[in-house]
């Protein structure tokens, strides 16, 4: 039942983000936390630049959707009567981003870095960054930030293992990108890309590398149909071009027959 | 083939088709000179026929309601067999339609031919131009495409610059204070019925003023001398002329397939060239996106109204340029032709061009 309850909410959590990605790139409105905070120098004012460059800012995420407060009320906004947390501490913040990111939190806890933690492990901002929070990409795991607590070995393992079905993933996206802007349907091929890119980035926070190495076959399998779906649409699109070349060569050798056909009748009246 | 014969018989005892043929084709002259300029007209009428097909294809699926409008057009464009195709050729071939006019109107004031007593040719070409430019405005919102809700939203806004009734103006271009589906019913009425019938008419009135007075003769050449007219109308002919079928029908057909070419090359190869990223997505009144921008032949229109210090001033310049447009006819009437004479109308015809054409790159760029 908790594992039901939990998947849901990670559906939920899923939805909610493609609600918000799918009308495109949407810029987080200005708050009074961005007003405010923004205005001063230092430590208060440095989070505002930092979270300007991140993903969540890309997509909307703005500070009170995690540090909650009112967004609106100058005088109010950091209240804990309407919903402030303020800052969480080392242990605890793997359960402030697990709150939108539940499968991430899940797999993490689980993971050796999950048993670590308030053990001198690594937590989420280890990795992601705190304001300046970066995408999972296998960019992440790197031998400058792996090997501050133990070697790179089994990193470059799990990195290896990701790294081809990560570029996968990217290739099709561009794919996508390009047949939507020619007009065709491609939300709902987005959506399931979207979903298994999500899945698949979770996927790194267990780093298990015989997990990994198990799922990433099946992955690579379902992107494989999104691909051959995509590619069956682009053959279409190449067959359309051919015919409108044979069409456009038509009209045009038409035209030159009829522009001579003219001067073949001129020729006549000249006569 | 005998049945042939006698069909035409019957028809020509009745209503004398072949003299109606003859006079109308093989024994009307032309000018022999008649430059390819004078095949827009031809070209535009076959684009227009082109437009009446296709948007009663489009009819056939497309849903005149906000919440099923864009659904309906990615229907067409993915599921009814060439639909695409069809879709494609609305949208591009409307583009081309506005080249064509904007050719064929640069073509007739370079050579004058709007001197009297053309004067109603002119009027009703103008009108055409601007009610060709309304069916882009009434087609474009329906989609209902972030892009056309919000261009709309900018078009119709720009209304509100004339004085006193300028909101009233918008509240009734829009059918409320905001696009809505009101203005969706409303645009979908003039687009599919209101304006194409008004096309119709104009076209003919065009026509029968081409016909009535008969086709200009070009101003170049060494045998071409200015041509006064007459106290009372007299229809100018053309003696030595060629005939309009089959010599300038083929010629006529040739452009009109270079245009199709043309239009089709673009349909295949580069259908986005008309289309931009915010017309694959569905409208969102709450989200307004960062750069709103008319289609390229409003541009103009839209720099002009930014550069002025006012609106209103802004559309008061605008509607001078147009009125002045308009009655060029009733101010240009000396009986000279050969723009080699006549510098001064060639400077301000070349400036103007320049000047349109800068102002809608500066728009485009801003």
């Amino acid at each position: 039942m908790r594992e039901a309850n939990v998947m849901l909410l990670a559906k939920s959590c899923l939805l909610l983000l493609l609600a918000l990605v799918a009308p495109g790139v949407l810029f987080a409105e200005e708050t009074v936390c961005i007003q405010c905070h923004g205005g001063q120098p230092g430590r208060l004012g440095e989070p505002v630049n930092l979270w300007r460059q991140s993903v969540h800012a890309v997509n909307g995420i703005s500070c009170h959707s995690c540090h909650g407060g009112d967004p609106t009320d100058f005088a109010n906004a950091m209240s804990p009567a309407r919903g402030f947390i303020g800052v969480p501490k080392g242990e605890a913040i793997p359960d402030f981003c697990g709150r939108c990111h539940v499968g991430v939190r899940e797999d993490y806890l689980q993971s050796a870095h999950g048993e670590a933690l308030g053990l001198g492990g690594p937590q989420c901002v280890t990795c992601h960054g705190n304001h300046a929070v970066r995408l999972a990409t296998p960019d992440l795991i790197n031998p400058q930030d792996c090997t501050r607590c133990h070697d790179y070995g089994r990193a470059d393992e799990i990195k290896s293992a990701v790294v081809e079905t990560d570029r996968m993933i990217a290739d099709l996206e561009h794919s996508l990108e390009a047949l939507h802007r020619v007009g065709i349907a491609t939300k709902e091929m987005r959506g399931e890309l979207f979903s298994l890119r999500n899945d698949f980035h979770r996927l790194f926070h267990s780093v298990d590398v015989e997990k990994v190495r198990s799922q990433t076959a099946d992955y690579q399998q379902k992107l494989g149909k999104i691909r051959n779906r995509g590619a069956a649409i682009e053959e279409e699109l190449a067959r359309r071009k051919l015919w409108g070349g044979v069409v456009v060569a038509l009209l045009v050798l038409g035209g030159i027959l009829a522009m001579l056909l003219h001067k073949a009748y001129l020729d006549e009246e000249r006569r | 083939m005998a049945w042939r014969k006698q069909i035409v018989d019957w028809l020509d005892l009745r209503l004398g088709i072949r003299d109606l043929l003859e006079q109308n084709l093989t024994k009307y002259l032309l000018p022999r000179n008649i430059n390819i300029w004078y095949t827009l007209g031809a070209v535009l009428i076959t684009l227009f026929v082109l437009q009446f097909v296709t948007g009663i294809l489009l009819l056939i699926y497309y849903v005149p309601d906000p919440a099923e409008a864009f659904l309906s057009v990615t229907r067409i464009m993915n599921e009814v067999p060439f639909g695409w195709l069809i879709r494609y050729l609305h949208v591009v071939g409307s583009n081309v339609i506005v080249i064509a006019l904007l050719l064929h109107m640069l073509s007739v004031l370079f050579m004058k031919s709007y001197y009297r007593p053309r004067e109603l040719t002119w009027l009703s070409g103008f009108l055409l131009f601007n009610l060709s430019l309304g069916l882009c405005l009434t087609g474009y919102l329906l989609p209902w495409s972030q892009l056309s809700f919000w261009a709309t939203t900018v078009a119709t806004d720009a209304a509100g610059a004339i004085p006193l009734i300028g909101d009233e103006v918008v509240r009734f271009l829009r059918g409320g204070p905001m696009v809505g589906d009101v203005t969706l019913g409303r645009f979908f009425a003039l687009h599919v019925m209101g304006m194409p019938l008004l096309l119709g008419l104009l076209v003919g009135l065009h026509l029968f003023c081409v016909r009535r007075a008969g086709v200009s003769r070009p101003p170049f050449g060494p045998d071409y001398e200015p041509w006064e007219p007459q106290g009372s109308f007299r229809h100018q002919e053309h003696p030595g002329g060629i005939p309009f079928f089959p010599h300038y029908t083929t010629k006529d057909t040739a452009v009109i397939f270079f245009f199709l070419a043309a239009l089709l090359g673009v349909v295949f190869f580069a259908p986005w060239l008309f289309l931009p990223p915010g017309a694959l997505e569905p409208a969102d009144p709450f989200v307004t996106p960062a750069h709103i921008k008319p289609e390229w032949y409003f541009l103009w229109a839209y720099q002009t109204l930014k550069i002025f210090p006012s609106k209103m001033l802004g559309l008061g310049v605008q509607a001078a340029l147009m009125t002045f447009l308009a009655l060029l006819p009733f101010i240009d009437r000396g009986p000279e032709r050969r723009p080699a004479r006549r510098p001064l109308f060639v400077a301000c015809y070349v400036l103007g061009v320049l000047l349109i054409a800068g102002i809608s790159v500066w728009g485009h760029y801003s």
